[in-house]
């Protein structure tokens, strides 16, 4: 199925397309999803689907598999198995940015394909439940990216190899994004505008992952 | 003892209850699931959630170590011994037949396919461990339509086979008198007459008989046993013993009580050469049940057919020839009979009608989905489907009334026997007399009166009303004639009767009944035959160990076929009884007659009863010359020909035309089996028949969705009706025996299912003829009924 | 189908319930009648760890009249919720509502506060309750609370139920003296409301004075259909007046698609389904 969702936000291309690029900002911001390991344009993950009765556990791995700086086009593919044998999942996720003014129009396309049990089970359900997922995954994009409505650091040029600082920044690469060990937490107050509403719908889980992005996100300021 | 005494009143053609009935509907029976053996273990399946994908790995390493789990095996470890899934039809010569294992080794080709098998002390430790076993899939491109398995650039399942198409046949028929072949007529159609063209189609369907697929394989005697719920176990023996290098001797099958088939227990399946398998490895009984979503997904489908009819006629509605063109849906391998199922539907869809020339055009072509195979009326109810939708349009175009469109077309009573154009001799039937009485059940010139009333008044619900007039060919099937078609197996049938020392009786027949009722049937048939008392009769069947030769069940030939061997054995039977009784009563046998249970000589009053001859034979004491001990008789039946049912059915349809509901207001059904032998029985034949029938019309279709996931996968989504949705039903017969059996019996399993699925969707499309409605695909869900009118408006 | 392993409670008091939960943290599901729990486990779209029986704990079911309020007990099953004439009296469309449940077997063992809790969008219980106005008592380790039916269903099978509370009551204000129907659209008898529509319609001297709809299974939650609330006001119950009234039903619906219809075809049953609804309420 393919889901497209569009958003606009008070950030420019350049802070956005490097948002866009950096999976460790990216991937938890996906409800339910942890990184387990980043290497380079790769990663390895888990991604909790719970909704309603239904919980499932997707391990998976993805990369980035296109990013063209002048067009600010980015693809990332991804596929995971439920960890039950329930199933499997792939997406497809297409980015392209356009300025709008002294912000950044966000599209974001995807083409998913479940197989398995909640296709088999779902009542045709899980084009809601996807798309749902997708927006909150979109949104919590959204709302970094309004929350950094700043102007973006001028002396980081938007190379590709900058956007992978981060990962070799870190002392253990492989180390999930939230555990940065010595980093002040202090972040959290701007993370009150979403939290409530990932809470709402997604639970302790949710909160957790959007704690961490709301860190991510500081330790991004920070450069 | 005299020849007076109390004789039991005539069996055949009265209305029986049936003897199975009580431990069926109480399930006081051992259904296959409820089987054990000492030290069984249980088998659950890992299955592909993807349709088509390369096997990178298969990880059992966890699931070896679950606790419970004696075995994991994978179709690597299998590869040597699984051998391949047989098909035993050859359609043409050039047929293509890809290896078919049971487990899969490197490619798995539908979303249901086993890739692995694990082994535990209890059915829920092998179900937790199946979640352990971790496959690698690499994703390949899904095939989902024939028409798309058949175009250049297809992604291949099957790549050392180089195309998707399993079998292209063709058959061309033309009469003596025809002008030329059906190209010939529909050319001179085209120039004085009508040529009238429509496609079809039909959608997929799942069986979804009551009691899932069990087996249970205990390899510790001398002989592997295998229990399964199966509608073959003759067949599977054969087969299981050649597939698996098995000594047939040393294999017996049971098929104990079975909840239902429909054809779609006609297989010989992957779940059972695992368990075989399995069981002789680990030299333990095993057995494996499937889940009910297991079954949806995997035991095998049917119909799917993409059709294209062209019709030439004359002005006058006089139809000249017929040219059929189907795509037919195999799935990802195939199935036993694979391109079988829609050849056999070939001679039916010139049906009633006296065609000049005809032709059958099927392509068989591979898609990544479940396999197809015989469902209820295996080809025929394609067929009737076909032609008696295309007669209605037909009618329509020319303004006819398409009952007389039909009556102008049909075989008329006087000239049967008659050969049809596809060769085959219809020996009788009487379409005047079963329309006449269908039409005044039904109230036909009332209902069209009210027809003409609602369009006139523009009433958001309308009515509409749908014919269909069939015949069928079942009985299956002489063996001459399964041989020309490069069918692999014969259509005979054996019975044995068995006079036991104290009188009683047992029947041991070849048929396998899983919920037809032969064990009435047969009862009825051999009290007549031996003027025993029906509850002295015992019907022994499905077990190879018990009843060594049959052909089993399926294709409404059971008491064609399987009721004509029974006759005969009993023929036997009396025949040497008679001798004996002679001896006895020291008479010639010519001076001896048979009547009411007693062998008397004429003239006399001196009699010897069955039971008294039958304890004659044990005894031994003083039997005539050449005469062996003990009293029964044995027969195998090959039937010279197919026999030909027919019926009319006609359907009043209400169509809410704000929301597309679709309600049936009347379904009358005359059919024309032949001779009875228990009405109860064969009304209960005609209702579930008609029901799977309108099922089809109106809500079943098995879908799947653009990665090759079945989305109705359990019966949430794949709606099976209810008695709630359905009509009450006003069935009725004429009876024009067959003249090619002693019983004159024709068969009626699948008669209702091939009848109703077009007077259905016929009724529909006449409701809606005035809204621009000329088809609807099936099933007629509410949603697609409405779309219908919303174009038809706009049109 | 077998279940993964899971520990099983059977409280029976509503405390025992709330602590029993509480300590088991998110890896516990509450079971009401089970009928749609139990088919998840059984699929195994779900393994919670622990799974605590609310079926014994008996001060949770029953019907009863607090003043002007209708009070049901959460583990009431849908069968008794229909053959009450306390609900009929008070709730004319609930008791309508609970009778179409799937089938009798299911509405034997299914309950409202189950299948209120679970806001499956295609439910029936839902719809009744919202367009009555009802309120739902939840029980917690923080104590118990009320919440508005408008407020409760936040999304699909999202409601303002946390992990650790339980539905205790459902809380409906009498409605003694309204009609009431539900329409629900199936393709066969025991299936989901593909869209179903509940009425409740109060008349006066011969028009609508007021009119109540909810929409079942027109979005990812159940909607009122406000439109068509408002444009019956003092409407005529005649075909042609409710009928305009009812072209809007679908207004701010986003209906879904499957294989039982598209988007159009729903909104399209909607408004036929809100026209007869309405008419046999304001009829009954």
């Amino acid at each position: 199925m393919e889901l497209q969702h569009r958003f606009t936000v008070p950030a420019s291309v350049d802070t956005t397309w490097e948002l866009f690029n950096d999976l460790e900002q990216v991937a938890p911001c996906f409800p339910g999803a942890s990184l387990t390991s980043t290497d380079g344009d790769d990663f390895a993950g888990t991604v909790k689907v719970k909704l309603g009765p239904i919980s499932l556990q997707y391990n998976g791995t993805g990369s980035f598999v296109e990013r063209d700086v002048d067009s600010h086009t980015a693809r990332f593919e991804a596929r995971g198995k439920d960890k039950r044998g329930n199933g499997t999942a792939k997406a497809a996720v297409r980015t392209v940015l356009t300025a709008d003014g002294d912000g950044t129009a966000v599209e974001v396309t995807t083409d998913l394909a479940i197989t398995g049990k909640p296709a088999q089970f779902g009542r045709g359900l899980m084009q809601d439940v996807s798309d749902k997922l997708l927006a909150t995954f979109v949104g919590c994009l959204s709302d970094k990216l309004a929350a950094s409505g700043q102007p973006a650091p001028a002396s980081e040029p938007a190379t590709e190899e900058s956007r992978l600082e981060p990962a070799s920044a870190e002392p253990s690469p492989q180390q999930p994004a939230g555990r940065r060990p010595a980093e002040k937490i202090d972040a959290l107050d701007l993370g009150l505008t979403v939290l409530p509403v990932l809470a709402r719908r997604f639970g302790p889980a949710a909160l957790a992952l959007a704690a961490v992005a709301t860190l991510v996100w500081w330790l991004l300021r920070r450069r | 003892m005299t020849a007076t005494t109390d004789a039991p009143a005539m069996e055949v053609g009265r209305d029986r209850r049936r003897k199975e009935d009580h431990r069926l509907i109480t399930g006081r029976t051992r259904w296959t699931d409820n089987l054990s053996a000492p030290g069984m273990l249980h088998i659950a399946m890992v299955r592909s959630p993807v349709a088509h994908a390369t096997i990178g790995s298969v990880n059992v390493k966890a699931a070896q170590e679950a606790s419970g789990v004696i075995a994991v095996v994978t179709g690597e470890d299998l590869a040597d011994e699984q051998g391949t899934l047989p098909n035993v039809w050859s359609i043409t010569p050039e047929q293509k037949v890809p290896p078919h294992p049971s487990v899969a080794v490197d490619t798995v080709r539908f979303a249901g396919e086993i890739v692995a098998v694990v082994v535990a002390r209890s059915a829920a430790q092998a179900r937790d461990a199946i979640e352990l076993v971790d496959v690698d899939y690499d994703d390949l491109p899904v095939v989902l339509d024939t028409r798309d398995a058949l175009a250049d650039g297809a992604t291949i399942l099957h790549p050392d086979l180089g195309t998707n198409e399993s079998a292209h046949l063709v058959l061309d028929f033309q009469t003596e008198g025809a002008a030329g072949n059906v190209d010939a007529v529909i050319e001179a159609a085209s120039k004085d007459g009508i040529v009238f063209e429509r496609e079809y189609e039909q959608q997929r369907l799942i069986p979804a008989f009551m009691e899932p697929r069990s087996m249970l394989c205990d390899p510790t005697g001398e002989q592997i046993v295998l229990w399964s719920a199966t509608q073959i176990p003759h067949v599977l023996r054969v087969l299981l013993a050649l597939s698996l290098g098995i000594s047939e001797s040393k294999l017996r099958v049971v098929a104990p009580d079975v909840g239902g088939g429909f054809g779609g227990k006609l297989q010989v399946t992957p779940e059972e050469f695992i368990t075989v398998l399995v069981a002789r490895r680990l030299g333990k009984p095993c057995k494996y049940t499937e889940t009910r979503s297991e079954s949806l997904m995997a035991a095998h489908h049917g119909r799917a057919q993409h059709q294209k009819l062209t019709l030439a006629a004359k002005k006058d509605g006089t139809v000249t020839g017929l040219k059929v063109e189907l795509e037919a849906d195999m799935g990802a391998y195939l199935s036993l009979l694979g391109g079988g199922t829609p050849t056999l539907g070939a001679f039916m869809f010139n049906a009633i009608y006296k065609f000049d020339a005809y032709r059958f055009d099927l392509r068989t072509a591979f898609t990544n989905k479940a396999w197809t195979d015989a469902y209820r009326g295996a080809g025929r109810p394609e067929a009737t489907f076909g032609i008696e939708r295309l007669m209605d349009d037909f009618a329509h175009e020319l303004g006819m009334d398409p009952l007389e469109l039909r009556e102008k077309n049909w075989i008329r009573h006087e000239e049967f026997p008659f050969t049809t154009v596809a060769g085959l001799e219809y020996d009788s039937g009487n379409y005047e007399a079963a329309t006449a009485k269908a039409k005044e059940l039904f109230g036909y010139d009332e209902l069209r009166a009210e027809q003409a009333e609602r369009r006139d008044r523009k009433d958001p619900v309308q009515l509409g009303i749908g014919v269909s007039t069939y015949t069928e060919m079942c009985g299956l099937a002489p063996s001459r004639i399964l041989g020309a078609l490069s069918y692999a197996a014969g259509g005979w049938e054996h019975a044995s009767v068995r006079m036991l020392p104290t009188g009683k009786v047992e029947v041991v027949t070849g048929s396998s009944a899983h919920g037809q009722g032969h064990e009435t049937a047969w009862s009825q048939i051999a009290a007549d035959a031996l003027g025993v008392d029906f509850d002295d009769i015992e019907v022994l069947h499905g077990d190879t160990a018990v009843a060594p030769r049959g052909m089993d069940t399926y294709g409404s030939r059971s008491l064609v076929v399987g009721g004509m061997a029974v006759v005969a054995a009993a023929e036997k039977v009396v025949e040497k009884a008679k001798v004996i009784a002679a001896h006895m009563l020291e008479a010639s046998p010519d001076d001896v007659e048979f009547a009411a249970g007693a062998f008397s000589v004429r003239g006399t009053d001196q009699a010897k009863t069955m039971a008294e001859v039958a304890f004659a034979a044990f005894a031994a004491h003083d039997l005539p010359d050449g005469v062996e001990p003990t009293l029964e008789g044995d027969a195998t039946i090959d039937p010279n020909t197919f026999s030909y049912p027919h019926g009319t059915h006609l359907c009043a349809t209400e169509v809410d035309t704000e929301t597309g509901q679709v309600t049936i207001r009347k379904y009358v059904c005359v059919d024309d089996i032949g001779k009875v032998v228990n009405p109860l029985i064969v009304e209960g034949q005609v209702h579930g028949g008609v029901v799977q029938g309108i099922a089809q019309a109106l809500f079943e279709e098995a879908v799947y969705d653009e990665s090759g996931t079945l989305i109705t996968g359990s019966f949430t989504d794949y709606l099976v009706p209810s008695a709630a949705d359905l009509p009450t039903m006003v069935t009725d017969r004429t009876e024009t025996p067959a003249t090619t059996n002693p019983l004159g019996v024709k068969g009626v399993g699948e008669a209702g299912t091939i009848a109703s699925t077009p007077a259905v969707v016929n009724a529909a499309v006449d409701a809606l003829r005035p809204y621009g409605v000329d088809d609807i695909t099936m099933p007629l869900s509410p949603h697609r009924v409405w779309r219908a009118i919303q174009d038809g408006a706009d049109r | 189908m077998i279940p993964a392993r899971f520990d099983y409670h059977a409280p029976t008091t509503l405390d025992e319930a709330v602590r029993l939960l509480a300590g088991a943290g998110d890896e516990a599901k509450v079971l009401a009648g089970g009928q749609s729990l139990l088919p998840v486990l059984r699929l195994r779209l779900a393994a919670p760890e622990v799974v605590v029986d609310l079926g014994r704990v008996d001060e949770l079911r029953g019907v009863r009249e607090d003043g002007d309020t209708l009070v049901i007990g959460a583990m009431t099953p849908h069968a008794e919720v229909a053959a009450s004439d306390v609900v009929r009296r008070h709730a004319r469309v609930l008791s309508e509502a609970a009778a179409t449940v799937a089938d009798p077997q299911v509405r034997h063992r299914g309950t409202i506060g189950g299948a209120i809790a679970h806001a499956d969008p295609a439910g029936d219980m839902p719809a009744p309750v919202l367009a009555l106005g009802g309120e739902l008592v939840v029980v917690g380790p923080g104590g118990r609370r009320t919440v508005p039916a408008d407020d409760f269903f936040e999304d699909l099978f999202t409601t303002a139920l946390g992990d650790d509370e339980i539905l205790a009551e459902v809380r409906i204000p009498s409605h003694q003296g309204w009609g009431g129907h539900y329409a629900k659209f199936t393709r066969v008898a025991q299936q989901w409301s593909i869209v179903a529509v509940a009425a409740a319609v109060r008349t006066e001297g011969g028009s609508i004075a007021e009119a109540k709809v909810a929409l079942t299974n027109m979005g990812s939650t159940v909607v009122r259909a406000t439109a068509v609330e408002q444009a019956l006001v003092g409407a005529e119950p005649s075909d042609e007046v409710v009928r305009a009234a009812a072209a809007q039903a679908a207004e701010g619906t986003s209906p879904p698609s499957d294989i039982n219809g598209d988007a159009d075809f729903r909104r399209n049953l909607a408004t036929v389904l809100t026209r007869r609804a309405v008419l046999a309420a304001a009829g009954s």
